[in-house]
């Protein structure tokens, strides 16, 4: 039952185990953009940048179009810093409902045999990733300029991450 | 206790609620939205948990001598933050199979570790030792036999043993240290068959065999179990440790091991010395990863 590895440091760093050095990231964008700088990543979710970086934005897009949408129903500014301040709380307990109903709605979908995935984290990535294209589309409406900015960006980055798709699958490195 | 305060206590801090909602959340929470849920949960739990929290602030004030409360009150939000990222990152392991990056520190400890036959792997509430046990099992086909506290909540602890028995592939085994007199015996068994036995050594349980050491500066009891098997069964300790270093990244940290050579001195004095090794390891890597130590009780005497 006992298998011994003469060298298990080693195995640890090379084979058993992902290296602590291994470059991984989970979008197509970030490995095109490392391939080009001449470094080798695979598909992995090991980046901090792209996981913190993606969170913060998504988050971010959804907190600013519901402010947008409630600080002018708000009229005393103590009641808009209120707002402001419970915002993210409230936008965070949304997300909980959100996954929460998506459950349900994968749950239906897999009593269909219309999903299988382990888990529903490709499902709530569509949901979520198309529900922060909408709102980055409202943005892009709007008259301030740096809400405009934040949604044009986001549509950028989505653009260029769907342009890497097809430059990587073109490669075979997808 | 009646049907109410039964049910009701499954929200407790420890209760099987929160592990129940953790799975739920690692396999419908996408990964980049993890750092801001996690971030708002500890947020939550910073308040809801509040022994925890005193027992962070009360280890910390010694840990790091000297500075303000305000500054102790941020580091131990870090340190419950690390410790939500720990247990999930351990979950995640279990329910989704996500890959880990390691990078080890003292490899040749690891290699002399995996390669005995019988030995005690001597870790604390630290880093991710759930994670560390499994993968340490799985990747080395080692079976492990993890002595851990045990757990208040006793649905809590039968997920946590059917969890980590899961991540390991069936290698990880559970024992649970409590007073019980067979347990001994059965460590001493394992050993002797080859098996390795995970002890966490920085936190002494009631009623379980213990020792006054200096920690910090600090006279704390830390439990000598550990230290008589190694002599009884004359195995290696090796003091190991694994720490988050970003996300899904983590580092193993082996040190070089400790033993407690039978003589002609006296037992007392050899098992003495062991457990003054242990600790200045202990400090040492608690010194350099303190928002990563999870004791969430006091460790030290009151001041």
């Amino acid at each position: 039952m006992v298998f011994v590895s003469p060298d298990l440091s080693e195995t640890m760093k090379d084979g058993g185990s992902p290296s602590g050095r291994e470059i991984g990231y989970a979008f197509a964008l970030p490995r095109l953009i490392a391939r080009l700088g001449g470094r080798r990543a695979r598909r992995a979710e090991f980046s901090r940048w792209e996981a913190y970086g993606m969170g913060i934005l998504v988050f971010g897009v959804s907190c600013v179009f519901v402010a947008h949408t409630l600080l002018p129903l708000v009229r005393p500014a103590f009641a808009q810093l209120l707002v402001l301040l419970l915002l993210p709380f409230a936008v965070w307990a949304a997300f909980l409902l959100l996954y929460y109903v998506n459950s349900l709605m994968t749950a239906l979908l897999r009593r269909f045999g219309l999903y299988s995935a382990m888990t529903n984290n490709l499902f709530q990535h569509h949901v979520i990733m198309s529900l922060t294209t909408l709102l980055a589309l409202l943005l892009v409406r709007d008259e301030s300029g740096w809400m405009k900015s934040l949604g044009v960006f986001w549509l950028g980055l989505l653009f260029l991450n769907l342009i890497s798709i097809l430059f990587l699958k073109f490669l075979h490195e997808l | 206790m009646t049907n109410f305060r039964r049910w009701f206590h499954r929200f407790a801090v420890r209760g099987i609620v929160w592990r129940r909602y953790l799975d739920f959340g690692l396999t419908n929470v996408p990964f980049y939205l993890r750092p801001v849920m996690i971030f708002f949960w500890t947020i939550l739990f910073f308040f809801l948990a509040a022994p925890a929290r005193r027992a962070i602030l009360s280890n910390l004030r010694v840990v790091r001598p000297g500075s303000s409360p305000l500054l102790n009150l941020g580091r131990a939000w870090l340190t419950l933050y690390n410790f939500a990222w720990t247990i999930s990152d351990a979950a995640d392991h279990k329910l989704a199979k996500t890959e880990f990056a390691y990078e080890v520190e003292g490899g040749e400890f690891l290699d002399q570790l995996a390669s005995a036959h019988g030995a005690i792997l001597l870790t604390a509430h630290m880093g991710n030792y759930d994670l560390g046990a499994a993968v340490f099992a799985q990747r080395f086909q080692r079976a492990i036999r993890m002595v851990r506290a045990p757990e208040a909540d006793g649905q809590t602890a039968k997920h946590l043993d059917e969890s980590l028995e899961r991540a390991g592939g069936g290698a990880v085994k559970i024992a649970y240290n409590t007073s019980n007199v067979a347990l001994p015996l059965e460590l001493l068994n394992a050993i002797r068959a080859g098996e390795i036995i995970s002890i966490q050594g920085d936190r002494a349980v009631a009623n379980v065999s213990q020792r006054e050491t200096r920690l910090f500066g600090e006279n704390v009891s830390l439990p000598d179990g550990p230290f008589m098997l190694a002599f009884v069964a004359q195995v290696p300790i090796f003091p190991l440790f694994i720490v988050r270093t970003s996300f899904h990244r983590y580092k193993i940290i082996a040190r070089e091991p400790i033993f407690c050579v039978r003589t002609k001195r006296d037992r007392t004095i050899v098992i003495e010395e062991a457990i003054q090794a242990w600790s200045r390891t202990l400090e040492n890597v608690i010194d350099a990863h303190w928002s990563q130590w999870f004791s969430l009780v006091p460790i030290f005497p009151k001041r």
